[in-house]
């Protein structure tokens, strides 16, 4: 089990000895359930730290941000920033060392084991619960959550109220770590893409149907964008904001530059819009289903991207997140690979 | 009465290999459907699946990337690249329900002109019957 007052105590230790300049974990919000993530400069608010199954967040993408906050620095501080991390975004992390997008000495990571669970989905226990008010959530020793309520314990099979990417999880610990707490035990998962069958089972037209209904929903809010750790690209195929327009830009350079789709969100500029980030994300995804979860109109996007993980392993062998060595999906090839669709 | 439809193909040529036998095709008078619009890239690596998804939403009926045999490749290993890629994205185009025969990927050589014409015969052939793509072109 991961023991909160030894996390606590690692974090005041690093901060006080100045190893980190800061530490990025969760912390009780005053408001809901879930919490809310952390920036940790000082050793007396170590003790706000906390990990428990709310945790659902993946603090990695706070690391593209902190890159670039640094670049804009003059004198930016070199030490290495604390995270507290988890299963999935230790395997973003190993992505993104995997890329050279951060070295492994940007990062001290006090990894949190999963307890062979894995986080909630809130509507999954609201339901559950019938809407009473939670006061705590912790992990159990027999795959299940201890839920505290104003009218005394509950304990519920971890199964029922589990998010789904956790239900597919392939290492609920961290695969990357300077400290672990917890054990590094797996729980034993159905097979890793079971819901892409209810998808996968559909004739073409059906799923031009289903993937139609739910494009058509997208607001283009990008907060799948703004969640994902991997979406961390200076400038993004459908925004052009960084494309400086000076006084000297003539009206010819604004005019070559190419506009892939437009902003309107309408189905046709949607479905430009996903499968780009799919394609994207192809190889890259590790299936913290963050996306999905952030998504104020519910669209299943989490099924975009884990087909192409599918496609990639079943393809091309390939699995991201656990080799940092590993050379990239669309960066390498073998000889082997398939040409069948080729004629 | 009716016109018959005519699809539009957006082909991706790559400039050391297809599109010289694409070349080769017409300095040879070889007859081919007119339906293609080649593009010539340096590379079938340097297509990126943007541009695929582009020619779709811009209302190309199919669209065909071509590149050197395997080993051929100009930069040695471009198409291998591709080839991965293009896998990918093709598996996407199907899993969007998009029909499988609208996007296809072939290898011509440069001494391939009757391959060429053969491959664009058989592709305005196979697009006929399914009529113009509609699901991922802009509504202009």
């Amino acid at each position: 089990m991961v023991n909160l007052e030894e996390l606590k105590s690692e974090a005041k230790r690093i901060l006080k000895e100045g190893k980190v300049k800061y530490i990025i974990g969760y912390a009780r919000d005053t408001n809901g359930l879930l919490p809310k993530p952390v920036f940790i400069k000082k050793e007396e608010e170590a003790d706000k730290l906390i990990w428990d199954p709310t945790c659902v967040y993946n603090l990695t993408r706070f690391i593209a941000d902190e890159k670039r906050k640094m670049a804009r620095e003059k004198k930016p501080d070199q030490r290495p920033v604390g995270l507290v991390i988890k299963g999935c975004d230790s395997r973003a992390l190993v992505v993104l060392l995997q890329e050279k997008f951060i070295n492994r000495g940007d990062v001290h990571l006090i990894g949190v084991s999963c307890e062979n669970t894995g986080v909630i989905d809130e509507r999954k226990l609201q339901k559950k619960l019938k809407g009473k008010k939670v006061e705590k959530i912790e992990f159990g020793e027999k795959e299940n959550f201890i839920i505290t309520t104003p009218e005394g314990k509950i304990e519920i099979p971890a199964s029922e109220i589990l998010a789904e990417r956790c239900l597919e999880c392939k290492a609920n610990f961290p695969v990357v770590s300077d400290v672990l707490f917890g054990e590094k035990s797996k729980r034993k998962a159905e097979s890793p893409f079971k819901s892409l069958e209810k998808i996968e089972s559909l004739s073409a037209e059906e799923r031009w149907a289903f993937w139609k209904a739910e494009l058509d929903k997208c607001i283009r809010c990008y907060a799948c964008r703004s969640v994902c750790p991997m979406c961390y690209c200076d400038e993004c195929v459908v925004d052009t904001i960084n494309f400086a327009v000076t006084a000297d830009t003539t009206a010819e350079e604004k005019a070559q530059k190419i506009k892939w789709l437009e902003k309107s969100p309408v189905a046709s500029e949607n479905f430009i819009y996903h499968m780009v980030r799919a394609i994207h994300l192809a190889g890259r995804c590790i299936d913290c289903g963050e996306c999905e979860r952030v998504c104020p109109l519910d669209i299943p996007l989490r099924f975009l991207n884990k087909y192409l993980e599918k496609q990639a392993k079943e393809l091309f062998g390939y699995e991201p997140g656990f080799d940092p060595e590993q050379p990239s999906l669309v960066a390498s090839f073998k000889d082997e690979d398939p040409q069948d669709f080729i004629r | 009465m009716a016109e018959e439809f005519e699809p539009t193909i957006v082909a991706f040529l790559c400039k050391w290999c297809s599109s010289a036998g694409s070349d080769l095709a017409g300095v040879s008078r070889m007859e081919y459907p007119p339906n293609v619009v080649p593009i010539t890239v340096m590379c079938s690596g340097s297509v990126s699946p943007l541009y695929i998804f582009s020619a779709f939403n811009r209302g190309a009926d199919g669209v065909l990337i071509s590149g050197c045999h395997p080993g051929d490749c100009h930069y040695i290993k471009g198409n291998y690249y591709a080839r991965r890629r293009i896998a990918l994205v093709k598996k996407l185009l199907e899993y969007i329900g998009l029909e499988p025969e609208r996007f296809r990927m072939s290898w011509v050589s440069a001494a391939e002109g009757t391959k060429y014409t053969q491959i664009i015969k058989d592709f305005v052939k196979e697009i006929k019957p399914l009529g113009p793509q509609k699901k991922l072109r802009r509504n202009q």
